[in-house]
């Protein structure tokens, strides 16, 4: 019996198997497809709603102090934010989160203002709260520019010209592209789901094919054949990654459409097909580490349930670059494309923002990505060749 | 024809060194039914497992059919048919897919997986299971779909780990019947059993496993006059030296 024909007559096997576990199937198929564009896209308009209706809508500022500085009032007035009188208990209701944000006029600002000193006003938020952040930031900017005004008036006044108080004309031109820009948000939940949806998308069928297998006392009898074990554990490894790949397919596709769809940030990701050819050819090696993997650890576990206690750890595995790079953003360089879950974090970033990869940069990601996938196919190969593997009581 | 030459096996377990198998020897001939006969936890599974290959024995010889094991695995695991001790079944296939995916293993063409399918579900009279999912099937069915499986290749030698635990009455008679058809075929048959009369029904020649060593052997009239017992059952005990086992 062939090397090649025992990988195939395993393949269809496993499919056909699992083809018959409808609920299984399914959740393996269109999870991904379903959840993640419906919690991306929904994350993102969510977000760009709140920032629109907080920019746009007037806000209502608790200010201590209102009578002592009625201009000021006025001119925040035709920023669209209006004073309201504080409540009884200002600190308490902004830790509650009653209220967003408050102002404080100090009881010296008449006379500090009419001597000429700065008179103080303070901006009260909590600055943990990220929905404090937006009116925050209006309130302190409206400040700035009436701080800003008054000075001007008052170096006319005294006939001086107000650019002599500003010798430098501090400007910020962002050389971001557009096309970079629209992918800030997709950019940290997009990869983290691909990757898993890659590294986890024959879980089901490794679990059942191996550890499953063993517990049904259905393994004994599949090492008694004459078929070699690694054949028997490479048409397993294929199957779940075949497996995998329709999944990818289908979360992909589903990216297109939902993209397509869709209003603002996530209308102008790249979903062209070439974007979509590149994200497989990054991910497919991370779905044979994968499946691989878990063949590994699974094949070694006394029972189904043991094999799925893996899955935790292996499911926030993918998370550890992202948090890494959220704490403490390194810029890309060479090696980065060498370390499993970085690489593909960095790669699907440089293909969502559209931007060119090197032939190097393919070639060092391929090379070990393909490299640690052949290692761990080898290692579980391995494991099915021990004798203690196959005696399941 | 199966040969057993010194076979020794032990395992290593947290409280020390098991030593499961510690020498046996026998020879199981064609056309004849031999049976291998101990009370539990004696060595038989372990000492099959070691005839059909999946265990490696760190000391002694096996040759199926005149090839050694440990030179020539693939050919061993060729010419021989296992029902194991785990005789689970894909849940989700039906028993011809069952049959089916072993015969591809064994690299039989698909014709042929056909043909040997129906003999054997004809022998075993399976008509009625052959093309339903194995899911809920009954003990007996089980088996069955197992042996038939074992058996796809059309092996010379068939090696049987206790094939009528769990069966009814009705159907250990079947499968009786079964075992004499494979032997009146001219194939070697060994199977081991932990119950007298099953092995006293069948059996050409039985030997007699206690404590990983094979403790006598010969028909169930030789053994009677070795052990000096005209009852099967006081020879049993006698040859293992105890009644432990018996209430099994």
């Amino acid at each position: 019996m062939s090397t090649m024909s025992t990988i195939w007559t395993v393949l269809i096997k496993e499919l056909r198997d699992i083809a018959r576990d409808r609920r299984t199937l399914a959740l393996t198929l269109l999870l991904g497809p379903l959840l993640f564009p419906a919690l991306i896209l929904g994350m993102g308009s969510l977000s760009e709603k709140r920032a629109r209706t907080q920019i746009d809508k007037t806000l209502e500022v608790p200010v201590i102090g209102m009578e002592r500085a009625p201009n000021l009032v006025a001119f925040l007035a035709t920023r669209g934010i209006k004073a309201v009188p504080p409540p009884q208990d200002l600190e308490g209701d902004i830790r509650e989160q009653k209220v967003d944000v408050a102002l404080r006029i100090s009881d010296s600002f008449a006379a500090d203002w009419h001597a000429g000193q700065p008179a103080l006003v303070e901006v009260m938020l909590d600055s943990t709260r990220r929905d404090a952040d937006i009116p925050g930031r209006r309130l302190t900017a409206a400040l700035a520019a009436y701080g800003g005004q008054v000075g001007a008036l008052r170096l006319l006044a005294r006939g001086i010209d107000p650019s002599v108080a500003q010798p430098v004309n501090a400007g910020t031109l962002d050389l971001a592209t557009p096309e970079a820009k629209r992918g800030v948000l997709m950019s940290v939940m997009l990869p983290y789901f691909l990757i898993i949806t890659a590294f986890l998308g024959g879980a089901a069928l490794v679990l059942d094919a191996t550890a499953g297998e063993r517990e049904r006392q259905t393994l004994e009898p599949l090492l008694t054949t004459p078929a070699p074990r690694g054949a028997i554990v490479s048409g397993k490894i294929l199957a779940a990654c075949t497996l995998g790949v329709a999944a990818l397919l289908l979360t992909l596709l589903a990216f297109k459409l939902s993209a397509q769809f869709a209003t603002g940030i996530a209308r102008q990701l790249d979903v062209s097909l070439l974007a979509i050819g590149r994200f497989l050819l990054v991910l497919v090696p991370m779905l044979l580490i994968g499946t691989s993997l878990l063949t590994f650890l699974a094949a070694a576990a006394k029972s189904l349930k043991e094999a799925q206690s893996h899955m935790t750890w292996l499911m926030l595995l993918p998370m550890v670059p992202t948090i890494m790079l959220m704490a403490n953003p390194v810029k890309t360089q060479l090696w980065q494309f060498a370390v499993p879950f970085l690489a593909q974090n960095q790669l699907l970033l440089k293909v969502i923002r559209a931007e060119p990869i090197s032939a190097q940069v393919w070639a060092v990601y391929l090379g070990c990505s393909l490299g640690l996938a052949l290692l761990l196919w080898v290692a579980a190969v391995m494991r099915y060749r021990q004798e203690k593997l196959a005696i399941s009581t | 024809m199966i040969r057993a030459h010194d076979l020794h096996k032990s395992f290593k377990t947290k409280t020390g060194t098991v030593n499961a198998v510690s020498g046996v020897s026998f020879e199981a001939r064609d056309g004849q039914i031999t049976g291998l006969l101990g009370p539990n936890g004696a060595g038989k599974t372990t000492t099959l497992r070691m005839l059909y290959t999946l265990m490696k024995p760190d000391q002694g010889r096996i040759e199926v059919d005149g090839v050694d094991a440990a030179t020539d695995p693939v050919a061993v695991r060729r010419a021989l048919g296992v029902l194991p001790d785990a005789r689970g079944v894909y849940k989700r296939l039906t028993a011809r897919e069952n049959i089916a995916y072993f015969g591809r293993l064994h690299g039989l063409p698909a014709a042929r997986v056909a043909e040997r399918i129906a003999t054997l579900s004809a022998a075993l009279d399976m008509g009625e299971i052959l093309d339903r999912q194995t899911e809920g099937f009954s003990q007996g069915q089980r088996t069955k779909t197992a042996i038939a499986r074992a058996l796809v290749h059309d092996p010379r030698n068939v090696i049987l780990d206790e094939p009528t635990n769990g069966l009814d009455v009705m159907t250990t008679r079947a499968m009786r019947e079964f075992l004499r058809g494979l032997r009146a075929e001219g194939r070697c048959v060994i199977f081991s059993s932990h119950i007298m009369q099953e092995v006293a029904a069948l059996c050409d020649r039985i030997v007699i496993i206690a404590k990983g060593k094979v403790v006598a052997e010969g028909s169930a009239d030789q053994l009677r006059a070795l052990t000096g017992e005209d009852n099967l059952e006081d020879a049993f005990v006698k040859a293992i030296g105890s009644e432990e086992g018996l209430l099994a």
